[in-house]
């Protein structure tokens, strides 16, 4: 089959690589109808996680249809049409039990290696490192899905691939972001970064009763889309300061909530801040840039919650941990719990409540991955989503 | 303070060795640089004397001199724990057979100990020679959350502590290889599987 597999730093290629196989009872294999890429492989692509190698498959948001099972999988049969959550999860450890799937215990088998790093391991994902696992990707031909009996979720003919394959992950990382905001009649959430995520979570902030949702970003395709499709109020922190324009915006408090849909790789216009933290992530002093993270926190009203969605990896530094503890402010992160919201969301929409197609920019073949890749990287050709087409 | 013991028999003998020659080749022509080694060499017989070396505790390595076995004459300690969600007779009857307790390399193991649901403890024999002995308690998790195993193993160290620094690096660690058992065991007595990506494509390596 054809799949795109990490060679190194900025180089992914499409290879024919051989199909996949059952490796274990609770396996099925899925042909692939739809991935996308999301803001977290750009993370890879750039080089900023550890425990890539080379020949790796890439790929986390994928579905499909279902054209194996093993001998343990009775939920599913060959011609089921399925949306694949990218946390792998057993359904049975400690923490599936209580829908932390993205905590599974037992699915990384690499786990030694993630609690070097992080002290303990959180569940493998595909396509992620072997950090999370080294599970081969979804931007395939054809996927390995483990515990099939937990992870993937039936959909209905009558929805397109477009209107379900965000399912997979941004859909429910932008509800578990405006979630864990834990939105009061009269809230006004500020959201960093207006990526597919960020723009979900927008969303996501409106449908859990948020009054106002400002969106922050710098390239006006995506304001545009978080202005004029969702409403939120835009501020451009290429223009403006965003301290001092949220200042305003919210009478002087600053807002409830706020949801850092940035991650590691931020960015600040024309500042010492921004050069400071590329020269540490370059020479290893610090692996992740907190830009958003920092402002966030600086801008939350006191008492409020700060939301992160956005990926990290390691380690940071110039954390404003005095704001958080002399103002009261919580913290709320995590890995998606893709498979907790996977039903509840579908349902809306079926009903027509929520259609994150709206984000999508780009489609194309996958064998146009690479440069898919470069594309959404540069944000070239007002690059928001790209959906990949086997 | 009172100093731990945690230098084995072998690393003593060649501290002294290495300490003596550190301080001969220093007294036969002095110089800044040979006597900075001096200083080593007397730091190397001070560790051999007290038998402790303050650099293993934070490297994790642990000697037990006086182990429970006679034939041992001193062990490097590892111990780890485990929650498995599964109800104790389960977890202890998993192991229960011998087949599954954690054994480093290619030693057979001897079930010495059993106390049902509590504690299982065995020796591991290679080539007719004792490699390691260790032992695993079972007791239930709090709040219902299934059973705690509680893993202790002691084995013989082969070439002192260059030879654990030597395991460490090429992974094949006992602490690893306990860890991993573990983890095996709960993945198949939770999941009915261990996790895999054995056999899944990959592009050109």
């Amino acid at each position: 089959m054809k799949a795109l597999c990490w060679h190194a730093r900025l180089d992914v290629r499409v290879e024919r690589v051989p199909d996949p196989v059952l490796i274990n009872p609770r396996d099925a294999i899925v042909r692939v109808s739809a991935t996308a890429i999301c803001g977290s492989d750009l993370h890879l692509y750039g080089g900023f996680v550890p425990g890539m190698l080379k020949g790796d498959i890439l790929g986390h948001e994928f579905m499909g249809e279902v054209v194996e099972v093993g001998s343990s999988i009775k939920n599913l049969r060959p011609g089921d049409r399925v949306v694949v959550p990218f946390p792998i999860a057993c359904g049975d450890c400690f923490f599936c039990r209580r829908e932390l799937y993205s905590l599974c215990e037992n699915s990384n088998p690499n786990a030694w290696m993630a609690e070097k790093v992080w002290g303990y391991s959180p569940s493998g994902v595909y396509g992620y490192s072997h950090l999370l696992g080294g599970y081969a990707g979804g931007q395939a031909e054809y996927a390995r899905v483990p515990y099939a009996d937990v992870g993937p979720l039936k959909v209905p003919d009558g929805l397109t691939d477009e209107q379900v394959l965000f399912l997979s992950d941004i859909l429910p990382t932008g509800y578990m972001a405006a979630e864990n905001c834990a939105i009061q009649p009269g809230d006004t959430v500020a959201v960093w970064g207006c990526g597919p995520v960020g723009l979900c979570a927008i969303a996501c902030a409106q449908l859990l009763g948020a009054e106002r949702v400002i969106a922050i970003d710098r390239f006006p395709e995506r304001l545009r889309l978080a202005a004029l499709k969702l409403g939120a109020e835009p501020i451009d922190y290429s223009e403006d300061s965003v301290l001092d324009a949220l200042r305003e915006l919210t009478g002087g408090r600053g807002p409830d909530a706020c949801i850092d849909a940035v991650g590691m790789e931020g960015h600040a216009h024309h500042s010492i801040a921004h050069a400071y933290d590329r020269v540490k992530q370059a020479v290893m002093l610090e692996s992740d840039r907190p830009t958003a993270l920092r402002e966030a926190i600086l801008a939350c009203r006191s008492g409020g919650t700060v939301s992160m969605p956005g990926v990290y990896g390691g380690m940071i530094d110039k954390f404003p941990v005095g704001a958080m503890m002399n103002r009261s402010l919580t913290l709320r992160t995590g890995q998606t719990h893709v498979q907790r919201y996977m039903r509840p969301l579908l349902e809306r929409i079926e009903k027509g409540e929520l259609d994150p197609s709206f984000v999508i920019s780009h489609r194309m073949s996958l064998e146009d991955a690479p440069a898919a890749y470069r594309l959404f990287r540069d944000k070239q050709d007002g690059c928001v989503k790209v959906v990949l087409r086997p | 303070m009172r100093r731990k013991l945690n230098l084995t028999r072998v690393d003593r003998m060649g501290y002294v060795v290495g300490g003596i020659a550190l301080i001969a080749w220093a007294l036969r022509r002095p110089s800044w640089l040979r006597g900075s080694a001096a200083g080593v060499g007397g730091w190397l017989l001070y560790q051999a004397y007290t038998g402790s070396n303050p650099l293993f505790r934070p490297l994790g390595i642990r000697v037990n001199p006086r182990p429970a076995e006679p034939d041992a004459h001193e062990t490097i300690v590892v111990e780890d724990a485990i929650t498995i969600s599964r109800p104790r007779a389960e977890v202890f009857a998993f192991w229960q057979g011998a087949g599954n307790l954690p054994r480093l390399l290619e030693a057979d193991a001897e079930l010495v100990r059993e106390r049902p649901c509590v504690e299982l403890a065995w020796r591991g024999v290679h080539a007719g020679k004792l490699a390691h002995f260790g032992s695993l308690e079972f007791r239930d998790a709090p709040g219902a959350r299934g059973t705690i195993v509680a893993a202790r193993l002691e084995y013989v160290p082969t070439g002192g502590s260059l030879g654990i620094a030597l395991a460490r690096m090429t992974g094949r660690a006992p602490q690893r290889l306990l860890a991993e058992s573990l983890r095996r065991a709960r993945a198949l007595l939770e999941t009915g599987e261990t996790p895999s990506t054995r056999g899944q494509p990959a592009g050109p390596r």
